[in-house]
């Protein structure tokens, strides 16, 4: 022990225990195997565990992961990662509750059905957070690069286009060989990223007011050009390509960060309005929104048919009532038909609410709203202001996703497609969201690299600063 | 040109982290840039505060999704687990037996029949269809069998928590039977009585609001629609023929009134005040022959030979029914009152009822005064013409408010839920609103027990008196128009000192009130006060 120690010591690692990390992955542990046990006792009429090596693959991981957190001895956040390992693992027990057929792939050979799926992503999402939390030491690469990486993420986004699939009429998953995946969950981060970048350069000029436009103060438009260019390039694709979801999300992190950097409240509204304008263009031009909208005021009017996943949703809260059914008990199928469309990904929190209930459902929401603490408090103390619109983005980007769909699925705001995040069936979800609790992870760190005196000898800036002179120039010719 | 000499000084960056995290790197003293001559340059707003107000929104945004999820999980569960089209309940139908219907006296109306594996249900009463309904695994289900649905499954009980301990019952389902207050006797002589005529018959107890008979005919069989292979083809028929027996003619036939809705005008100018008992018109009696002209609009009345001369008061104009005394009437009470009175009897609204019901209306709804086109049209409405609609539940009611001295009570046909598990949930009778006091509800049976037993209006509705019982009624000639045969229509009560029943009969097309509801009124009345004729 000692001598181990020692050999880490003398490489420079110095091991930090996380008790903290350890008592509450416990707990996890421990409530992740009475709800297996509770369904399979449900199944079988009896008290057993029935075969549950895929429970505990996934709990040996998440204390995998731990140890190695423990051994690199990075003094990180320490309620973050039981948070998402508990998101996950109730994933595991819906997904192995549900109708195993939703998803079969075949790998190596074997096929395998929805859990094992969900549980190989899991496992890779949780490999992404690790190597992140453990690996980022430094956030150069990440604020230096901005335009790159923006310009990277929309090119992917584009490519959706050429090697696109459409599924349920949107154009979002993009299919390279025998790789796919949905760009718009990627596009996510690299707009925050870019965002933040933006913002803490800019901002004192953007919260020093200057043109006056009615009762709104507006920034120069010299400076809002490029961050409104690339993030309106981004939202205006993925409203093309139908994601409806990911451009409600998009926009609100946007406007969440922009108050955050300016502390100004005419924004928001700014904002607020040009988003019921947009809204209101959006409605008009594309008879998909005016459907999903009129869905949402009124489901009833077509029980059978457009309102059909809606109401059956309505009807799972309903049967889970405040205590739920209990695990396996619920109703996701009467005879081989689901009961709701796509209830493995857009209504997973439906599923949820009926087998665990009222309390059940609040407790998942109580979850994403720990997350917004940990990752708030991670901005709040961040060493720059980089980091700190970094962490308040990438926590945004967790907490209004869910937001968004479990309000969709609760008729709260209208149903945009798009996962819960760590809960809903999804590679690219898992995988993503798994990097931005590992950043969130090392940004919480107090021992990584200082952020660099200076930035703006990159030549990414450089470019910046010439369009920005641009539209000065176009500004000054306008008035 | 954003460069801030401040931003490129370690040291100063150094001491400005020392002093707490992100406060102002950019600092006010650098040039102005020419091109946006207004700006100063300040420090950026520390980003602590703002993350605790982004925090706040993020915060109101949950406790909107956890006010979403209590509204569905807790508010609206019942309603959610118990509609029709829910799986569950088309799983439930199939696992667990269902409860049994009874009418008042224990007679079995709807029960299962058939093996485990091929539950089926069977309706013995066929004339309790309008009430009853049917469950059927093609076509859903109607009437109580609708209404009650999960309680009869057993998804839901009535008792307010038993829902939560569900899921720590070994038997998921606990079905109800249901114990009607419907009368089957006095619902199948309704029938008997229509024989082919189609109409509706509506009798309810006053005191309570229990519904004894509501007889819509024509009418269906319901155990051919459950019938699992002629099912289909017997109710696409049905639902071919022109005399609509899929509608529940009851609570959701829209008729127009005439004289029976001469009570409501009453009790609007009595309740008002407009009118008095002793009002009269003095040019009524020389109107009998030439019409009281309104607007160019002359409203006659059809019967000569009575109570000429002198103006009628409240009592006589009701007993002889007279149209013209009651378009005066009308025009005094004037079209706000009317609306406002009739409403206080339900009209204008679906009536809450364990049915569906249709709203009746005293006028259009689009025209200026208070929804009536004009004075002409309120002047008609007060005697039940012009476009005044209303259910036979609708009249059922008014004659029942009045015989419980103006206590109107909410009409229910369920008394008792007694679930498998032996718990019993009494449904009590509820008094719905005081539309009108005591004393002048009074007033207006004083004036039906004339129009039934009265010299003049024994001619119209005597044959609705039960022998040796004080009756109160009113009928009515309801014209349509044209060519088209009159509705004839009864209401009214008995005993009219202490009211057991109350009752609404129409028939459709049955020529004068005293041809055709009248007196089978009168039979159903002494039928079920088992008084012989």
């Amino acid at each position: 022990m000692i001598a181990m120690r020692r050999a880490l010591f003398s490489v420079g690692i110095r091991p930090h225990l996380r008790w903290r990390e350890l008592g509450l992955l416990t707990i996890v542990a421990l409530t992740l195997v009475v709800g297996w046990a509770s369904l399979q006792s449900f199944r079988s009429g009896q008290l057993e565990m029935g075969e549950a090596s895929l429970l505990f693959t996934y709990l040996l991981a998440i204390f995998v992961i731990h140890t190695a957190f423990v051994i690199t001895g990075r003094r990180m956040d320490e309620i973050l990662f039981p948070t998402a390992a508990m998101l996950a693992g109730i994933s595991l027990l819906l997904m192995e509750r549900l109708p195993q057929d939703l998803v079969t792939q075949q790998i190596l050979g074997r096929e395998l059905g929805l859990a094992d799926v969900q549980l190989a992503w899991t496992l890779l999402g949780f490999t992404v957070l690790a190597a992140t939390a453990i690996l980022v030491r430094s956030d150069g690469w990440l604020r230096r690069y901005k335009y790159t990486w923006a310009a990277l993420g929309i090119g992917l986004l584009l490519l959706v286009f050429v090697f696109g699939e459409v599924t349920g009429g949107a154009r979002l998953t993009l299919v390279i060989g025998p790789i796919s995946g949905q760009p718009s969950e990627l596009l996510k981060v690299i707009l925050v990223v870019f965002l933040a970048g933006y913002l803490a350069e800019n901002r004192s000029l953007l919260s020093s007011a200057s043109t006056r436009v009615g009762p709104f103060r507006l920034p120069p438009l010299p400076y809002l050009l490029p961050m409104l260019a690339l993030w309106g390039l981004a939202l205006a694709i993925v409203i093309v390509q139908r994601d409806l979801g990911a451009a409600l999300l998009y926009f609100l992190v946007f406007l969440g960060l922009l108050y955050v950097a300016t502390r100004r409240a005419s924004y928001v509204v700014l904002g607020l309005l040009l988003f019921l304008a947009g809204s209101a263009v959006l409605y008009l031009a594309f008879p998909h929104v005016q459907d999903r909208v009129d869905i949402w005021l009124n489901p009833f009017t077509d029980p059978q048919g457009a309102g059909y996943q809606v109401i059956r949703a309505l009807y799972a809260y309903g049967r889970g009532g405040v205590l739920g059914t209990g695990l396996g008990a619920g109703l996701p199928q009467v005879g081989s038909v689901p009961s709701i469309p796509a209830i493995h990904t857009d209504f997973i929190f439906a599923a949820l609410a009926e087998e665990m209930g009222m309390l059940g459902a609040l407790g998942v929401l109580g979850l994403y709203v720990l997350i917004a603490q940990r990752g708030f408090r991670i901005a709040a103390t961040a060493a720059d202001d980089f980091r700190a619109l970094l962490a308040t983005g990438l926590t945004l980007v967790i907490v209004v996703q869910a937001a968004i769909i479990a309000g969709g699925n609760l008729r709260v705001v209208p149903l945009t497609g798009i996962t819960l995040p760590f809960v809903s069936y999804g590679g690219s979800s898992l995988l993503v969201n798994g990097a931005v609790i590992g950043l969130l992870l090392a940004l919480s760190d107090r021992g990584v690299e200082p952020p660099p005196p200076d930035q703006r000898t990159s030549m990414s800036s450089r470019i910046g600063r010439r369009a920005r002179r641009a539209g000065g120039r176009l500004e000054e010719a306008l008035s | 040109m954003t460069q801030q000499p401040g931003r490129r000084d370690p040291w100063r960056r150094f001491r400005a982290r020392l002093r707490g995290s992100f406060r102002p790197r950019a600092v006010a003293t650098a040039p102005v840039p020419a091109l946006r001559p207004s700006a100063i340059q300040v420090a950026p707003p520390r980003i602590a505060g703002s993350l605790m107000r982004l925090a706040l929104a993020v915060a109101i945004a949950y406790g909107a999704l956890a006010a979403g999820l209590g509204y569905w999980q807790v508010l609206e569960a019942n309603k959610l687990s118990s509609d029709p089209l829910n799986p569950l309940v088309l799983v439930a139908a199939r696992q667990a037996p269902r409860g049994t219907i009874y009418d008042r006296n224990g007679n079995v109306l709807a029960r299962n029949v058939g093996t485990e594996d091929d539950r089926q249900r069977s309706y013995p009463y066929l004339a309790a269809a309008p009430v009853v309904g049917y469950r059927s695994d093609i076509f859903g289900a109607a009437g109580l069998e609708r209404t009650y649905d999960a309680q009869l499954t057993g998804l839901v009980t009535l008792r307010p928590g038993d829902e939560l301990l569900r899921k720590f019952r070994d038997q998921p389902y606990n079905p109800s039977d249901l114990y009607t207050s419907l009368d089957i006797d006095l619902q199948q002589a309704a029938f008997d009585l229509l024989g082919d005529q189609r109409g509706a018959v509506v009798a309810i107890e006053p005191t309570t609001g229990r519904v004894l008979a509501l007889a819509s005919n024509p009418t269906y069989n319901p155990n051919r629609v459950v019938d699992p292979d002629a099912g289909r083809d017997y109710v696409a028929a049905l639902r071919e023929r022109e005399d609509s027996p899929l509608l529940n003619r009851a609570t959701q036939g829209l008729y127009v009134p005439g004289s029976v809705f001469k009570i409501v005008t009453a009790v609007a100018g009595l309740g008002s005040a407009a009118i008095g008992p002793e009002t009269t018109y003095e040019n009524q009696p020389e109107e009998y022959d030439t019409g009281f002209l309104v607007d160019g609009f002359r409203v006659r009345d059809s019967r000569r030979g009575v109570q000429t001369d002198h103006p009628l008061n409240f009592y006589e104009a009701t007993e002889v029914s007279s149209n013209i005394w009651y378009a005066h009437a009308g025009l005094d009470i004037g079209a706000d009152n009317l609306v406002a009175w009739a409403s206080r009897f339900g009209f204008g609204d679906r009536i809450p009822f364990e049915l569906a019901t249709s709203p009746s209306q005293v006028n259009g709804g689009d025209g200026p005064l208070a929804g009536f086109q004009d004075r002409v049209e309120l002047a008609n409405a007060a005697y039940g013409q012009a476009e005044v609609l209303v259910t036979p539940l609708q009249m059922a009611l008014v004659a029942s408010t009045i015989a419980n001295d103006g206590l109107m009570m909410k009409p229910k046909l369920v008394d008792e839920l007694r679930a498998s598990d032996g718990s019993v949930t009494r449904l009590d009778a509820q008094g719905w609103s005081q539309v009108i006091d005591p004393g002048r509800a009074q007033a207006v049976g004083n004036a039906m027990q004339l129009a039934v037993e009265g010299p003049f209006g024994s001619e119209f509705a005597g044959a609705a008196k039960v022998p040796g019982v004080p009756t109160a009624g009113k009928s009515g000639t309801a014209q349509l128009g044209g060519e088209a045969a009159p509705h004839s229509w009864f209401i009214g009560y008995a005993p009219a000192d202490a009211p057991l029943i109350a009752i609404a009969v129409i028939v459709e097309g049955g020529g004068a009130g005293a041809q055709r509801a009248v007196p089978m009124a009168g039979r159903l009345m002494s039928n079920y006060l088992g008084v012989a004729r």
